[in-house]
């Protein structure tokens, strides 16, 4: 049983809105990219995640609240991704369903969105989810190729129609693929992490130890069957696809750094996370919900806050946002990091992990970042990714909200009724999306 | 008399060799029908190939095998019973006239799967005579799926000839979607189910088989129809379709449903005449 010593609310007022449940969730096994679920598109693998998740808490033909999911590779013929899996699913083809997409917040905001409507009492019911596939990425024509078929199209006789194809050029036949970079910088996300890693000083061996911990965390998590009822398997995977359940810091010391230059580059393939295919879910309802379907309660969320880091001039890192939006929810929920029992930190990098925790134990970020008058302090590490996480499971972008809330919701149930936990999630643009859960 | 046998195939016959085998020995046919049943035991399915079938037929790409798949599995069966030179009706010309399927439970990639095909049921027709092709499909010594192909081989009819249930009549109403088909279609889609008869592949040997141009893959307008139905058509039940006009190609067709009939009743008409019906089916 979890108990504190920072007083708080637990009750809630008549007047407040009810907390919405996380009752369940659901996911495909992780498939590193380019790999097993090579061929299997962003629409397939939302479906199979939906039927499985639906398969598990008997709603085929039901009806729920709204379905809210997105991808952050995204087709455009895929406008209407959640909606087309919805109807390509066992749900009730009268459900609802919405797109969202904030970078890797994907899955998380579209729990926090399904959970403030069911708090609002607008929908009793809502699946909140994200799929991702690194592999069956779109790729757009050539910006140039673009134009000039615009043009073309535009023309209203064909001699100006023939005219503007004169346009067309050989290299414009280079199609435009997606590029795991910043838009506004130029620079990969590892090479953002790089400069932000060597500004905390984060060690390579904290950052192996992190990775390690995450593989392992993980490996006894699928042995302990701690996913026996998370998980759907698809094309033929069971496990994710990335997990090395002997991976080691012995053996992680080996790599050669990938992000960063010199001598004092830190960031190895092993200690960032790989490209991965895959897809999430979660149900959640409001209490009367799940009653009226005997369905089991796992926990509640609390609270949620978002932020953004201005890290194109520099200020700050691009992944730091997270670290912005821990005071606000603290201050408002009138708790201590320390009073949590499980924390998830998504693990874009394992150093992603660890300038945020120094961050929060820096008394000159917290005074003249976060305008704090004391440190936000220490984790008790062995609070941290109990059941691995992004390193060891990868992280198909909007498809790591849906796993980290289901995982933690069952985690925090275990612990029993009143543990908290805290969920952090970075995202490309500078942003960061963070939530409270606590075990019902 | 042949001889009451069954052969157990170790691998999937290739389907090219086995057309050409047909044609060269197509005459002089008659009599009755073997007893031979072909088999292939714990069959695998080739992910990469079940994705090829849901994305040509446009069922999604999960690991749940789409009704029509296990068709396309025991085809090849088929056409090695079909083409023996103790099958009384010549291969070329034959025509796929009815297809019935039962799924007892749902099938997924991960099931090994006891495939065994046989011939029965030789009858005249009013426009012939026709055989039934059994497929039926095993799990662990479970029956989980069947299905039967019946043939027409053109030819004098029986007058006495009383024929089966005959296909239900299609809804007058407004097309549920409209599906435009490409010239390519028989090609790509023989390229994933093996069917590679001729009168599929192009507009030039449609033509030598007597068809002004290549006409679609019965077999994959009833998959496509059935997977403009959404999930409820993968789901275990019983279907029955009735092949009408061939669907010329390159074509625009219309998908026609009538979601309250029950059975369901739905079918594919010409877009531009709607008294053409393509197939009717009936879901249940």
């Amino acid at each position: 049983m979890a108990t504190r010593s920072t007083p708080r609310s637990t009750q809630q007022s008549s007047s407040a809105p009810r907390r919405a449940a996380v009752i369940g969730g659901n996911r495909i096994p992780f498939a590193r990219a380019n790999s097993t679920y090579s061929h299997a598109s962003n629409q397939d693998m939302l479906t199979a995640t939906l039927d499985g998740l639906v398969a598990r808490f008997g709603l085929a033909g039901e009806q729920v609240g709204e379905v809210v999911a997105g991808a952050v590779l995204k087709h455009s013929r895929d406008f209407n991704l959640t909606r087309e899996s919805v109807l390509g699913s066992s749900l009730a083809p009268t459900t609802p369903a919405y797109d969202v997409q904030q970078a890797c917040g994907t899955g998380l905001e579209a729990a926090i969105l399904v959970a403030n409507k069911i708090a609002l009492g607008q929908i009793d019911s809502g699946i909140a989810g994200g799929t991702d596939t690194a592999s069956d990425a779109p790729i757009a024509l050539n910006e140039g190729l673009r134009q000039t078929l615009l043009a073309a199209n535009r023309a209203k006789t064909p001699v100006q129609r023939a005219k503007a194809l004169t346009g067309l050029r050989p290299n414009q036949l280079v199609p435009s693929i997606p590029q795991n970079v910043e838009p506004r910088t130029g620079l990969s996300m590892g090479e953002h992490m790089a400069q932000t890693a060597k500004q905390w000083g984060v060690s390579r061996e904290a950052q192996d130890e992190i990775a390690a911990a995450s593989h392992q965390h993980l490996a006894a998590a699928y042995d302990r069957g701690f996913f026996d009822d998370l998980l759907t398997p698809f094309k033929g995977l069971t496990r994710d696809q990335n997990l090395r359940p002997d991976s080691s810091v012995e053996k992680l010391a080996k790599l050669n750094p990938v992000f960063g230059k010199g001598p004092d580059a830190t960031m190895t393939a092993g200690n960032s996370t790989p490209l991965t295919d895959g897809a999430a879910a979660v149900l959640l309802g409001s209490d009367e919900w799940a009653a009226e379907r005997g369905l089991p309660v796992l926990a509640h969320v609390v609270d949620a806050q978002t932020a953004a880091v201005d890290y194109v001039t520099g200020h700050e890192g691009l992944l730091m946002a997270p670290a912005y939006a821990l005071p606000k929810l603290l201050e408002r929920q009138g708790m201590k990091l320390q009073d949590f029992d499980l924390v998830e930190i998504h693990e874009a990098f394992a150093s992603t992990v660890l300038c945020t925790l120094a961050a929060w134990e820096s008394e000159e970020f917290c005074r003249d970042r976060l305008g704090l008058d004391a440190p936000i302090g220490e984790l008790d590490r062995s609070k941290l990714n109990v059941n691995g996480s992004s390193l060891a499971a990868g992280h198909p972008f909007a498809a790591t909200g849906g796993r980290i809330v289901a995982s933690l919701a069952k985690a925090l149930h275990e612990k029993g009724s009143g543990a908290r936990g805290l969920i952090s999630v970075c995202a490309a643009g500078g942003q960061g999306v963070m939530a409270i859960l606590e075990a019902a | 008399m042949p001889e009451s046998t069954s052969r157990v195939l170790t691998e999937s016959p290739s389907l090219a060799p086995l057309f050409v085998k047909a044609a060269l020995t197509s005459r002089g046919r008659g009599g009755a029908l073997p007893d031979t049943v072909l088999r292939r035991e714990a069959v695998q399915v080739d992910r990469d190939h079940l994705l090829a079938y849901q994305r040509i037929c446009r069922f999604t790409g999960t690991d749940v095998l789409p009704p029509t798949y296990p068709h396309v599995l025991g085809f090849p069966l088929q056409v090695s019973l079909m083409s023996g030179r103790d099958f009384p009706l010549p291969l070329p010309g034959l025509v796929h006239l009815e297809n019935r399927i039962v799924v007892h439970r749902q099938l997924t990639a991960d099931d090994r799967l006891d495939i065994s095909v046989h011939a029965e049921q030789l009858a005249s027709h009013p426009k012939g005579q026709v055989v039934d092709l059994v497929t039926e499909v095993d799990v662990a010594g479970q029956r989980v799926w069947e299905g039967r192909s019946t043939y027409l081989r053109r030819g004098r009819g029986g007058d006495d000839a009383a024929y089966r249930e005959k296909a239900p009549a299609l809804p007058d109403r407004p097309p549920a979607a409209v599906l435009r088909l490409p010239e390519d279609l028989g090609r790509r889609y023989a390229a994933v189910s093996g069917d590679v008869n001729p009168i599929h592949l192009h507009p030039l040997t449609a033509k030598a088989m007597g068809f002004p141009r290549a006409i679609a893959h019965g077999m994959w307008t009833y998959a496509r129809t059935l997977a403009a139905l959404g999930p409820k058509a993968v789901e275990p039940g019983e279907s029955s379709v009735w092949f009408g006009k061939p669907v010329l190609l390159p074509n625009t067709v219309e998908v026609v449903v009538d979601p309250d009939a029950s059975p369901l009743v739905a079918g594919l008409r010409s877009r531009k005449d709607a008294s053409k019906v393509f197939l009717t089916l009936t879901l249940s």
